[in-house]
């Protein structure tokens, strides 16, 4: 028997793993924004599924609305990308690259087949956005503003060094 | 009766997980420009954070630690692309290119 919870779950995994290597085979850089964004809309579908409804709409919210606008406007403004040669270099690196990933492949493979995994078969409880917040300024307060710092550090940063740039110019 | 469906499979999480970051190293050796490479990073990322969350939800469903985490590794992929970017868009600036084989003004 078939259930349409499994059919979307499967639509989700295949999304996932085709976004991923059209981001890491395709030949133009605005063909792997395109992969990575389908990447991170298949993952965020994927919170869904394990219970983290919040995390989903901040991996929308971060990833997909912040992170790859970024990286579009870094790929416009990194001149026309059309003149420029494909993104394919030497075949050497795709062997070297590919060796390097079928080993930690199979590397982690072995972990994880290897590890003992206790998995809880009870149903769990619904984690609400209450008790994500109760956790982040509980026991968790210091990594939190931790976190904060360093995204104030590294927004003065990047101006900064757009300022110098122009200053040079 | 929750087991036996296949979105309540562990393994599946982590071996997705394990092929993002796979994905992610060959891009990092594999494409040209150091954009591409930001790009190959951001999945390692998300296959982290997919991880966390899915080690939290099946080992200790009673807790949010992992999702708290999830939440700071978003955090810092955001804090690590705005300085990257920077970067980048200044190497190009300069030097008119943005592809890692022809920087090497240091190197020579």
């Amino acid at each position: 028997m078939i259930i349409l919870a499994d059919v979307m779950f499967v639509v989700l995994i295949l999304i996932t793993i085709l976004g991923a290597l059209t981001t890491v085979l395709s030949g133009s850089l605005i063909y792997a924004l395109m992969g990575l964004i389908a990447t991170m809309f298949g993952i965020a579908g994927l919170y869904i599924y394990l219970n983290a409804p919040f995390i989903a709409m901040m991996q929308i919210l971060i990833y997909v609305g912040a992170i790859s606008i970024l990286i579009a406007f870094a790929i416009m403004l990194a001149g026309p990308m059309f003149k420029r040669p494909k993104e394919w270099s030497r075949p050497i690196k795709f062997i070297s690259g590919a060796i390097t990933a079928c080993v930690t492949f199979i590397l982690f493979l072995n972990v994880i087949m290897r590890t003992e995994w206790t998995t809880i078969k009870a149903e769990p409880i619904k984690t609400t956005t209450k008790e994500l917040g109760r956790a982040l300024f509980d026991r968790f307060m210091l990594p939190f503003e931790l976190i904060s710092l360093l995204i104030v550090v590294s927004i003065i940063g990047a101006i900064m060094i757009a300022l110098y740039s122009r200053k040079e110019r | 009766m929750t087991t036996g469906y296949l979105f309540n499979n562990f393994n599946l999480y982590l071996f997705l997980s394990l092929f993002l970051l796979c994905c992610g190293i060959l891009g990092i050796v594999y494409r040209r420009t150091l954009i591409a490479m930001l790009i190959s990073v951001e999945l390692i990322m998300n296959g982290a954070g997919l991880n966390f969350v899915a080690i939290n939800r099946f080992l200790y469903p009673d807790k949010v630690n992992g999702q708290v985490f999830t939440l700071f590794i978003m955090g810092i992929a955001a804090a690590e692309t705005a300085i990257a970017l920077a970067i980048v868009i200044l190497i190009f600036r300069r030097y008119k290119k943005i592809e890692a084989d022809t920087l090497k003004e240091m190197k020579d």
